[in-house]
């Protein structure tokens, strides 16, 4: 048995009316719409906004974007991951990103620079500026606890390298 | 007493420490007395206490290293291996960073100053520390031996195996393109006949440098070194041992119109030559030409010489067909 197709049409006005009542939201009228003008591919990483009483401090790195990189800034991640025929690049920067996130985390506010990682032959070496705001016994077992946690998680040789000042003065660069 | 309804309405709820640094300012407030047996509520960590502290545990610092250490003291003791470098045990002054207005502004210092940590130092490979280490290395060098010169070596050690070693900063050793073998080996060395080298050479295809002479054979199928090195070598001696070899079938297969080079020796031009007669050498001539034409291809001197050996051979007069 063979059923016919029959065709109903209605204007597009009296679907939604239809598709008001039975309260089901109508689908968007089909259309391609078309840039007029040219889009403003603005690039706003790495910026800072100037304030009006001149008062955020800036590090040297936050005040040079990120165009200065190599030209008059250097590079936070030091590896031969991206070299011709180097190995594992993908890991490095996977790596990379838990060793600065666990950082920030068990230093609590107290790197006043980005988190530095050097690797050298199967050692990482991850410096970076700090602030003596704790004991220094304090700080000792926090070099110990970070060297121990990520050796073990990293499987390789894990050295912090720190430098310690007693103010956040220190590594400001400018105001703005 | 301290009324809070007398703030402005900005400031409605003042914090507890801003309430106690004002009683603590020395000012007394409206109808209030030093009165020993109700102190003012001391809450919050006063500014002057956290600086006193601060003071206290700078004074208590030594100086930094560099102004403590010796002059005649050894570098390389104090740095001994790569380190980030440290402002208070160098003793340079040294500056780094890029300022719009020199003549206002001096670069940054090296206190603080994350990119000296971060370029890489080699501070402990001063001259002294090379020089070191070069003479504790001296002891175990000798001179490399007079005769053994380059030719020499060709001579003794013709087989080349060429290995590649990785040096890369991750936690293992383990590199993709260390397993790869090549061995290089001078056809001259190999003891062969003209069908010996010919066959090698179609064995091989272009893994043979015409210019050098020289067969370059890679293995990379195999997952350790030491494997490839050994299929490298096997696949060598089979190459040699079977290019000595004749099968029935290569007599079929290969036939005149096969061969790379004429060859004057059984050809049809000899056999056309024959009937006429000439003298020997006249006919060699003519065969030296006609080769040389096949081989070297069409230009002044070879076809001077084709027109000279069959103007001998079919005794024309010398000007016949001259220019």
């Amino acid at each position: 048995m063979s059923f016919i197709e029959s065709t109903v049409t209605m204007s597009y006005g009296k679907v939604s009316r239809l598709l008001k009542v039975l309260r089901i939201a109508p689908p968007e009228p089909p259309c391609r719409p078309i840039h007029l003008t040219a889009a403003c591919s603005k690039v706003s990483s790495g910026r800072y906004k100037v304030t009006r009483s001149k008062n955020k401090p800036l590090t040297y790195e936050q005040a040079n974007p990120p165009h200065y990189l190599f030209v008059r800034k250097g590079f936070n991640s030091f590896n031969t991951s991206n070299l011709k025929d180097g190995v594992r690049p993908s890991e490095s920067a996977m790596e990379d990103m838990f060793i600065r996130k666990f950082i920030s985390g068990t230093w609590h506010n107290m790197f006043l620079s980005e988190v530095i990682i050097k690797r050298q032959l199967n050692m990482i070496r991850i410096s970076g500026i700090v602030v003596r705001n704790i004991l220094p016994r304090k700080m000792y077992f926090l070099i110990g606890y970070t060297e121990e946690m990520l050796t073990n998680w990293l499987q390789c040789p894990v050295k912090l390298e720190l430098q310690t000042t007693d103010s956040r003065e220190d590594v400001v660069f400018k105001y703005i | 007493m301290l009324s809070l309804c007398f703030l402005p309405a900005r400031a409605a709820v003042p914090s507890a420490r801003l309430v106690c640094v004002r009683a603590a300012s020395g000012q007394p407030a409206a109808g209030r007395t030093d009165d020993p047996q109700f102190r003012p509520l001391d809450i919050g960590r006063r500014r002057e206490v956290v600086q006193q502290a601060r003071e206290r545990r700078r004074a208590t610092l030594p100086p930094p290293r560099h102004e403590r250490q010796p002059v005649n003291q050894q570098w390389g003791d104090v740095w001994p291996a790569p380190r980030t470098f440290h402002p208070d045990a160098v003793p340079l002054p040294l500056r780094q960073g890029f300022v719009k207005r020199p003549n206002a502004q001096a670069p940054p210092g090296k206190h603080a100053n994350a990119e000296l940590m971060k370029i890489a130092n080699f501070l402990h490979l001063t001259p002294p520390v090379i020089e070191r280490q070069c003479r504790a290395l001296a002891k175990f060098c000798t001179p490399w031996p007079e005769g053994l010169t380059d030719e020499r070596l060709d001579e003794l050690r013709p087989l080349e195996v060429i290995t590649q070693d990785f040096l890369h900063a991750s936690p293992t050793l383990r590199h993709p393109d260390a397993r790869v073998v090549s061995l290089k080996v001078p056809l001259s060395c190999l003891d062969l006949t003209e069908t010996d080298r010919d066959k090698l050479l179609r064995l091989v295809g272009d893994r043979h440098d015409p210019k050098t002479d020289v067969i370059t054979l890679t293995a990379d199928r195999c997952p350790l070194r030491r494997q490839n090195r050994d299929y490298a070598l096997y696949l060598l001696t089979v190459l040699y041992f079977e290019s000595c070899k004749r099968e029935p079938w290569e007599a079929e297969l290969r036939t005149v119109a096969d061969a790379e080079k004429f060859v004057w020796a059984g050809s049809a031009s000899e056999a056309a030559v024959a009937p006429l007669g000439a003298a020997a050498d006249v006919v060699n001539s003519y065969g030296e030409a006609v080769t040389r034409l096949h081989n070297e291809g069409e230009d002044e001197s070879t076809l001077a010489e084709y027109r000279k050996a069959v103007v001998a051979l079919l005794g024309l007069p010398e000007h016949v067909g001259a220019n």
